[in-house]
């Protein structure tokens, strides 16, 4: 019979208290959430009806609702994705599929980690420099959201590239055995196996170009604008921004309001996610390994 | 293949959302109006009712410093520019080397009101006071050296509140009370718009703060400032529009030459009854007095 020495009670013990410490470590993680989340719907609940959603602000911003700012920022999010996922996408095939190894691909990777560092604000400046003044884009949709995909660029091609390199190599010998070409094989077994990765990618897209401040500030948002954009040469109120300046500088603004903006810029941000979350889920069910 | 196109038409789908709601809308003019923090909220208001006035204008206002606006309309990216202060020489010149011919509107006053905590006993300060706490070289630091006590401020010491270098306010304040060549003291702390001035300084027993009067909200105490009549004047709509309050600055908006068309007819409505009425009501001095009933 196998008895316990001391040093396996031991060994035993300190096992379980790493563990429990693991644990409380990963639950402390939720706690912010939790609590963002709860601020949120506690001091910002009240704020939000039908008429917050549908209606312009009035009386100085410090009323009424934020119409303008939500159509504002899904204009913003859709043109910057219309920008990036095509590039992105066609970027994360070439570095995955065809690229040698050699230092033109090694530049090209550090160039992409490297523009993932940048700093928003400083994407921001480019954006002024390149888009509103260079191309002539004005303070525009365009030159905000190319300024916004350019900054989430990183992102989609880091994101799809470790999807394409998640489908198994044999997957492709398989294919190329058939006579197939690299096209051929990317179209018909690489992106229908890739598909919720590149999802993923676009998720992440979503939410960061929804929530960003600087890089539109200068580049396309307006403080105040009570119309819809009819193109997207025209300038545009946002969610976030409108969040900043009714915070900061517009006064006498009730609490209630800045919580309620927040509230609805992430529950954007979460059903937008939910879509492409219930998209992934169906493509990945068809999955057939 | 089938998925690569349902993921397509999503996408084409949440682009042309918007389009597809505003389409049969017709056109309208935009007029791009951007810069000083202080204007910001008076240009919102005047956006907002213009709206009412001209359906067929849009005004889109951004703010971001006088500087920032005076800049954008060098480049050609805005049609007006707010200012807080008047052009400077330098850029006039980088103006008129861009072919711009800058035009200045004067459409308002704004009162420079000093802030202090509710519980503060000062009744009144004089503007060399005033200088002697925030210019360089100042004798006073301290709420003992002006003979006041102030409950929950037991340091004593005078927590200087005041502005960050591209703020209109900040270089109309050492312009007018510390005088031109003068600077600011070292180790005030500097605040990135009025409210975040007008929010430390009503909970802040110790501190002193100034911003535009319109940013005032009933937390804050106002004193008075004597003027060379050695008469102590409360800043006021009223006392800024009579000219009676010494520290009232012209608020300006600044066009790339003669304006015409649809901006002209907005700066032309800025300055009737109506958006003067709008200024007034935003806690700034109209250019005329006006009777707004």
């Amino acid at each position: 019979m196998f008895e316990s020495s001391d040093l396996n009670i031991r060994n035993r013990q300190v096992e379980k208290l790493w563990r429990l410490a693991f644990l409380v470590m990963t639950v402390l993680l939720i706690l912010p959430v939790l609590a963002i989340l709860g601020v949120l719907v506690y001091k910002g609940g009240p704020a939000i009806s039908i008429d917050f959603l549908l209606t312009e602000p009035k009386d100085g911003m410090t009323a009424g609702g934020v119409f303008p700012a939500l159509i504002g920022t899904v204009w913003l999010v859709a043109v910057a994705l219309l920008a990036s996922v095509p590039v992105g996408v066609a970027a994360a095939l070439y570095l995955s599929e065809y690229a040698p190894d050699n230092w033109l691909t090694r530049v090209i990777n550090l160039a992409i980690i490297n523009l993932a560092g940048v700093p928003s604000i400083v994407h921001a400046l480019f954006g002024v420099g390149a888009f509103v003044l260079f191309f002539r884009f004005g303070t525009s949709i365009l030159a905000a959201s190319l300024t916004l995909a350019i900054m989430t660029l990183p992102v989609v091609i880091v994101a799809t590239r470790e999807s394409l390199q998640a489908v198994p190599l044999a997957f492709r010998e398989a294919c190329w055995n058939m006579g197939a070409t690299r096209w051929q094989t990317i179209r018909k077994v690489v992106l229908p196996n890739s598909v919720s990765g590149i999802l993923t990618g676009i998720i992440l897209e979503v939410s960061r170009t929804a929530g960003e401040t600087a890089p539109i500030m200068f580049t396309g948002a307006a403080f105040f604008l009570p119309f819809l954009p009819q193109s997207v040469f025209d300038q545009t109120m946002a969610m976030s921004l409108h969040l900043f300046v009714i915070s900061t500088q517009v006064p006498g603004v009730p609490e209630a309001l800045p919580y309620g903006v927040a509230l609805v810029l992430i529950a954007m941000v979460l059903a937008m996610n939910a879509v492409s979350i219930g998209f992934r889920m169906y493509l990945r069910g068809k999955k057939k390994w | 293949m089938n998925r690569n196109w349902v993921l397509i038409v999503i996408l084409a789908l949440v682009a042309c959302a918007p389009r597809s709601q505003e389409a049969g809308k017709r056109s309208r003019t935009l007029i791009q109006n951007k810069g000083s923090d202080t204007l910001v909220n008076v240009a919102q208001a005047w956006a907002e009712r213009y709206k009412e006035v001209d359906p067929n204008v849009a005004v889109a206002v951004t703010g971001g410093g006088s500087g920032t606006g005076i800049s954008a309309m060098i480049n050609g990216t805005v049609d007006i520019a707010n200012a807080s202060r008047k052009m400077k020489d330098k850029e006039i010149e980088l103006a008129r080397s861009h072919g711009i011919d800058p035009v200045k509107w004067t459409v308002g006053y704004d009162a420079l009101a000093v802030f202090v905590h509710p519980d503060n006993p000062v009744e009144g300060f004089a503007l060399e006071q005033l200088a002697g706490i925030y210019g360089e070289g100042g004798e006073i630091d301290s709420w003992d050296q002006l003979g006041l006590e102030i409950p929950g401020c037991e340091s004593r010491e005078i927590v200087r509140v005041s502005r960050q270098n591209n703020s209109g306010t900040y270089v109309y304040f050492k312009e007018t009370v510390l005088g031109k060549k003068q600077d600011y003291k070292l180790g005030s702390l500097d605040m990135h718009g009025s409210k975040d001035v007008v929010d430390l300084v009503q909970n802040t027993p110790c501190a002193i703060g100034y911003s535009s009067l319109a940013y005032a909200t009933h937390e804050v105490k106002m004193p008075c400032i004597e003027t060379a009549e050695d008469e102590c004047i409360t800043p006021s709509v009223q006392s800024a529009v009579d000219r009676s309050y010494p520290i009232a600055r012209p608020l300006f908006m600044y066009t790339a030459g003669q304006p015409e068309g649809a901006i002209k007819t907005y700066l032309d409505w800025i300055l009737s009854d109506e958006g003067q009425c709008i200024i007034q009501s935003k806690g700034y001095a109209p250019v005329l007095p006006v009777d707004c009933g």
